[in-house]
């Protein structure tokens, strides 16, 4: 993984003497907390419901062990014992003190890590693929380009204040995993007949309140290029995007607005002007960078193939958890394993610091001592031998880290929602949190197979409910929270949008209603192999609505 | 320089400077004055043998909605551009200013004017702005200590820095 050289650490030491100095001033009263505002979330501090919260970058989701143990460390001492994984891969803070937080950036920095760009109208954490290196189905390794990405847009002079926050995702596979469609830019890499490396370009991806698919603006761009042309991207949206109006300010509104075909015209004749300029990338740095990211030597253990069928044999429990958390590594020796932070009933994405250090000691001694954010609130181990799999298991079983829901419908992905959040209008933990328990059992879940449920606790839709197959939007109404239900929504390689069922339901009725819309699918579909999108791609909407409203579905 | 510290004052690199510009509505309202900072639409409806003849210099101010396009083709006749910011969050003359500096080589002064925060200034600096109207207190008080709350290096290209060595391309090191 990549190494901060000195340049770098000067740079974040820099950035937080800087702000050590803002934080000072707003203590002492210097600066009112309106005058500080800016300055804060340029470090990726907020102002939430009851605290200042902290978001820290994870850059393209990939942390060492030390890194992680930090993390475990600073929500020990600085925090409530326990952090909070993001969406973008990200681990946000939920009680801070303001006067302790140039402590933490200190902290973090010896780790090489910062809370940079986690805020602001700036191009935020770039995130990938979290199997990025060891998915099978990789062309390449997308982190040195998410790497090269990171650096040229920390503190940009010219991208600093977009008309709104700008969201760049790289995969380097056909399957998606890294939602890139919903992204302002979506990165597919990918190589072209000539077997050179370079990206299928999107635009205009976003969910919110106006979700949007993204658009192919370009089929090949040759890697050399990435700079230039996502600076052109960027700077046709820096000087058209709207700023009369926060919700139509994202590039997908811009695209929307004024047509794919008039905005790629402009972008290419910016981009003509920009293509042999410094920012041309030069092969050498490409591959110094992708040195980094070189796949780390595996040891054979071909022991592993027995001993895994051994001990599934034995411990029931075990063979579920590799069933479903363990995926296959581009080295049959090998599995990537994910460890799920959606314990049955609790809050995804949260880890105690006990749970951050002991994931650490389990990375450095068996995952090569790297760990992967997921963009789904998971953490995922990307190199474990076969043969090891059985001690992990239950070194993470000890902890409640071996909850064998990867990918199933206690998997959900849920906004802090208004348990911490300002712009909040319905609480979004508590019905994951009832949802999980009420399909927590094993072979119920392991029946429905593969479904992603996804929260959102408002319109701003942080719980990317849009794209959930079933996706869950809290809204208030009159003063009681009310939860809208889409169905059919899908962030992989064939992205769309979910379609609102019909009128809401409340708190007590919602996840009476997530039930008949699973059992509705339950009966319908054709076999097991069919899983709920597909099931619902075939039939449509109609059924689900019938068994939410009755026969005159008030939806319709 | 003024002893009030809520008056508009000029910054360059070189620090605060003496600005001999007025800005006026057109150039019946500006009198006598000059140099004379005409707004766009004012500076667009000059006639250019008027401009090009008048033994005082002006200069032209662009809101962040307006084009700079009807500018491009006279850009070797004009002393001074400057660039709003009505508000430090709206970033769209910085991208002016890289068009205007880097691809246009435009040759002129410059000028950054509005909500202009200590915050800001490496950032317009590097943009390509050669002044910054400046009335922000706090701002003020830190350019004259010249503190620009700079870093030690950058990642991107940018004007007033270079190449640093030994490292990525697109890095760079500020200028001494």
């Amino acid at each position: 993984m990549y190494r901060y050289d000195e340049f770098d650490h000067a740079f974040v030491a820099a950035r937080v003497e800087q702000f050590k100095d803002q934080v000072q001033r707003r203590l002492s009263g210097e600066l009112t907390e309106e005058q500080f505002r800016p300055l804060r979330l340029m470090n990726g501090v907020y102002l939430q419901l009851h605290a200042y919260m902290l978001r820290v970058a994870v850059p393209y989701g990939t942390l060492s062990g030390r890194q992680m143990r930090r993390l475990g460390h600073i929500a020990r001492v600085y925090d409530r014992g326990y952090g909070h994984f993001t969406t973008r891969q990200n681990i946000q803070y939920n009680w801070p003190a303001l006067s302790d937080i140039p402590a933490i950036l200190d902290e973090l920095a010896e780790v090489e890590m910062h809370a940079m760009q986690t805020s602001g109208n700036c191009i935020r954490n770039v995130t990938a693929d979290h199997f990025a290196g060891v998915a099978a189905d990789e062309v390449a390794d997308p982190r040195p380009f998410a790497e090269i990405l990171r650096q040229w847009s920390s503190l940009h002079p010219e991208f600093s204040y977009l008309p709104r926050k700008f969201k760049i995702a790289v995969t380097g596979a056909e399957h998606d995993r890294a939602a890139i469609q919903v992204h302002d830019i979506g990165l597919h890499l990918k190589t072209n007949e000539a077997g050179e490396l370079g990206f299928a370009v999107y635009v205009g991806g976003g969910q919110g309140r106006t979700p949007m698919v993204a658009k192919k603006i370009r089929d090949f761009l040759p890697a050399e290029d990435l700079l230039s042309y996502t600076t052109a991207i960027v700077r046709v949206y820096n000087l058209h995007g709207r700023r009369d109006n926060k919700y139509k300010a994202r590039i997908k509104i811009l695209v929307h607005e004024t047509g794919t075909e008039e905005l790629t015209r402009q972008i290419e004749a910016e981009w003509q002007a920009l293509k042999e300029s410094d920012l041309k990338l030069p092969q050498g740095d490409i591959d110094a960078i992708d040195s980094y990211f070189r796949p780390p030597v595996l040891p054979q253990r071909p022991e592993g193939w027995g001993a895994l069928a051994a001990a599934k044999r034995t411990d029931t429990g075990f063979a579920a958890w590799v069933d479903q958390n363990v995926t296959p590594h581009k080295n049959p020796d090998y599995g990537v394993v994910t460890i799920s932070l959606k314990p049955i009933g609790g809050i995804p994405g949260d880890a105690s610091a006990e749970q951050m250090e002991l994931v650490a000691d389990i990375a450095e001694k068996f995952s090569q001592d790297e760990i992967r954010v997921s963009h789904e609130q998971n953490l995922v181990l990307p190199h474990v031998a076969l043969a090891d799999l059985h001690t992990v298991y239950e070194l993470l079983l000890a902890d409640g880290l071996a909850t064998a829901n990867a990918g199933l419908i206690t998997d959900i992905i849920a906004c802090p929602g208004l348990d911490y959040c300002a712009l909040a209008n319905a609480r979004s933990i508590p019905v994951a949190q009832r949802i999980s328990e009420r399909f927590g059992a094993a072979e119920r879940q392991s029946e429905i197979g593969e479904l992603k449920i996804k929260i959102s606790g408002c319109i701003n839709a942080c719980g990317h409910h849009h794209v959930g197959h079933i996706g869950i939007l809290g809204v208030e109404k009159k003063g009681e929270e009310l939860y809208q239900i889409t169905l059919g929504g899908s962030a992989d390689e064939i992205t769309t949008v979910g379609e609102i069922t019909g009128r809401g339901f409340s708190s007590e009725e919602v996840v009476d209603a997530i039930e008949k819309i699973v059992d509705t699918y339950l009966g319908l579909r054709t076999g097991k192999d069919e899983n709920f999108l597909a099931a619902y791609r075939r039939v449509g909407a109609a059924p689900f609505k019938e068994a939410l409203y009755g026969e005159v579905s008030r939806a319709a | 320089m003024s002893e009030t510290q809520n008056e508009k004052q000029l910054w360059g690199r070189e620090g605060f400077r003496d600005d001999p510009y007025i800005e006026a509505e057109s150039l019946e309202v500006a009198g006598d004055a000059p140099d004379v900072i005409l707004p766009l639409a004012a500076w667009l409806g000059l006639d250019d043998e008027v401009r090009r003849t008048s033994n005082r210099r002006i200069g032209v101010s662009v809101a962040p909605g307006e084009d700079i396009g009807p500018l491009l083709e006279k850009l070797d006749t004009i002393p001074l551009i400057a660039l709003q910011f009505p508000a430090f969050n709206d970033g769209r003359s910085y991208s002016k200013a890289e068009l205007l500096k880097g691809r246009h080589g435009f040759s002129g002064e410059l000028r950054a004017v509005g909500d202009v925060l200590i915050d800001q200034v490496v950032f317009m600096l590097r943009a390509g702005f050669d002044t910054l109207q400046v009335t922000n207190p706090v701002a003020l008080e830190r350019l004259n200590a010249r503190d620009l709350h700079d870093t030690p290096g950058y990642y991107q290209p940018g004007r007033g820095s270079a190449q640093a060595n030994g490292t990525f391309s697109w890095r760079r090191t500020p200028a001494a």
